[in-house]
């Protein structure tokens, strides 16, 4: 190897990061002008639409920040050759901070709880009313909405910027990641629970389920190994990248994943074993919706697709050992992650089976504008953090 | 340069070597020349060594992976053994085959028979415990513990040819090659 004489320069990322950043912006300006259509063309499908655009492409973000704070705790090749990757998303939250804005201005559209007539109907549940009142409105929602980001970016700006700075000083210390990184998924597993409360577990009355937030964490964990390795899957084969991704790394990228999918099943089936052995009125309708009018279909899709054949085929050690092949699956698993958000949002709304243009539409403009984002924040530094003692580690030949 | 000329039957030839770079470098030449049974030792795990004595992949995945099915499906043959056929109770009105109550202990089971199968597979396909190796004749050998490398080939490979296969390895510069009595 000799990757231990590479400079900065050698190791930024190669001109296929600026044109697909280019094509991204495209896609996501054309995306964005659709969806905004969708808006006022199809409002019944628009808002719960962005609800699901937004959680996916959220978790995409969150689910970098904290795979990154783990590989700051833990350490490891299989983290450092991906950290930057990890980075670039993780700064794509302030994007999502805006793009929140549209569903905090019309949560009547998705939330019983915010609509006045439902809580003016002296039929109306009580609970409901005292919780409307109390936790779930408008002034709630918008002080934890600011409270949450406020965090993570916070969060994530201090990561990202001790890792700037890291790049240009040699011989640091990265104690501050570590500390930061420990209470950081603390603090980052709370707040998605929290978070996913307000925003989805919500979206069903009086409906709650305590290993809610934890379905979200699963899979914002696996949505960022499927992005890394999306990313390693083009530029592994190019410089700089090609001279130090082994295959090593996407194997331990492939077993993170089968480790998420697991987790993403066990949690599910944790979830639904206990309400459906517990059989009670007030926990069984969540399911009992999503069991009629198509949405079972989806939910066995999900058990086939999001756990079942992922499962078997990442078993393969060959199938993991290499990019090329294990892109597929990651691609897969990312468009299953959109899948079983569509599948906690959409029958809320509708209660027999609906997908219109305005998903699709809603699916690119986030996206386009997020991976722009992306790969602008990808673009801007080498693609390894040239100081950190990992980096070096990583850097020496193997055989010594 | 030590050297052991014994009469007896012959294990194979070792060569010793100062470093892994040069160990795996060897292993590839030795390899790439059409050897087959060859094994390599190092103190430490070297990455690529394998690889490099054509050693791709073994069975105890496969091992794994009947354990764990044999587990799940007997796990869940005695749930139902048990909750249909032999003692059906009922439990609120639920049929006796639920299976969503059986799943956890089926996980369970599967995890427990591949967990073992992994640990009772190796064993078995390495043959380890094995309290006699005749690599352990050479006196050197004792430094593959420490900081020397070392490469053998079989007497039993198809190639193995005492004269050839030692003027070959002596083509590697090593720091010393030594016969292994059997």
């Amino acid at each position: 190897m000799t990757t231990a004489t590479m400079t900065k320069s050698d190791l930024m990322a190669p001109p296929v990061v600026q044109i697909m950043q280019q094509r991204s912006l495209i896609i996501g300006v054309l995306g964005a002008i659709a969806s905004i259509a969708g808006a006022f063309l199809a409002p019944d499908s628009f808002y719960s639409a962005y609800l699901e655009g937004f959680m996916f492409w959220l978790g995409l973000s969150l689910g970098c920040m904290a795979i990154l704070m783990l590989y700051h705790l833990v350490g490891g090749a299989w983290g450092t050759v991906i950290r930057r990757t990890l980075e670039s998303g993780m700064m794509t939250l302030p994007l999502m901070f805006v793009l929140f804005v549209p569903i905090l201005l019309n949560l009547p559209k998705l939330y019983f709880w915010a609509r006045p007539d439902v809580l003016a109907d002296p039929k109306a549940d009580p609970k409901i009313v005292e919780i409307a009142h109390s936790y779930l409105n408008f002034n709630g929602i918008l002080v934890r909405y600011l409270a949450f980001f406020v965090i993570w970016i916070a969060m994530a700006y201090f990561l990202n910027r001790w890792s700037t700075e890291q790049d240009s000083t040699a011989g640091q210390s990265t104690l501050r990641f570590r500390a930061l990184s420990s209470i950081g998924l603390v603090i980052y597993s709370l707040t998605i629970s929290f978070a996913v409360v307000d925003w989805v577990m919500s979206l069903q009355a009086r409906w709650i389920s305590t290993i809610y937030g934890l379905l979200f964490i699963a899979g914002e964990a696996l949505s960022a190994f499927c992005l890394s390795v999306v990313i390693e899957s083009v530029l592994g084969t190019r410089k700089p990248m090609s001279e130090y991704l082994n295959d090593t790394e996407v194997h331990d990228h492939g077993k993170f994943m089968l480790a998420f999918v697991m987790v993403w099943a066990y949690f599910n089936f944790s979830q639904w074993l206990i309400i459906w052995a517990g059989n009670l009125p007030e926990e069984i309708p969540w399911y009992v919706s999503r069991m009629k009018g198509g949405w079972e279909t989806v939910g066995l899709f999900l058990v086939v697709f999001h756990f079942a054949v992922p499962f078997a085929l990442l078993l393969s050690r060959q199938l993991k050992r290499k990019a090329r092949t294990l892109v597929r699956i990651a691609l897969w698993l990312l468009l299953m992650r959109m899948v079983d958000i569509f599948w906690h949002i959409e029958p809320v709304s509708h209660p027999t089976f609906h997908l219109s243009w305005v998903h699709f539409a809603i699916i690119a403009g986030m996206g386009g504008l997020w991976l722009a984002y992306f790969f602008r924040n990808l673009r801007s530094r080498p693609l390894l953090a040239v100081n950190a003692p990992q980096t070096l580690r990583l850097l020496e030949p193997s055989h010594e | 340069m030590s050297d052991f000329s014994s009469s007896g039957p012959v294990y194979g030839l070792m060569a010793e070597f100062d470093s892994a770079q040069e160990l795996v470098a060897a292993a590839h030449k030795t390899h790439e020349a059409g050897y087959q049974k060859i094994d390599a030792y190092s103190p430490f795990p070297i990455e690529g060594l394998a690889e490099a004595i054509g050693f791709h992949k073994n069975n105890v995945p496969l091992v794994v992976l009947i354990g764990g099915i044999i587990g799940g499906l007997s796990a869940y043959a005695l749930q139902y053994w048990v909750a249909v056929i032999t003692y059906p109770v009922n439990v609120g009105g639920r049929p006796f085959h639920s299976w969503p109550s059986f799943i956890i202990v089926t996980f369970e089971l599967t995890i427990l028979f591949g967990g073992l199968s992994s640990a009772i597979g190796m064993l078995a396909l390495n043959g380890l415990p094995m309290p006699y190796h005749p690599v352990f004749n050479v006196p050197e050998f004792a430094k593959a513990s420490e900081n020397k490398f070392f490469l053998v080939v079989f007497s039993s490979d198809p190639k193995y040819d005492a004269a050839r296969t030692r003027s070959f390895l002596s083509g590697l510069a090593p720091r010393m090659i030594a016969e292994v009595p059997s």
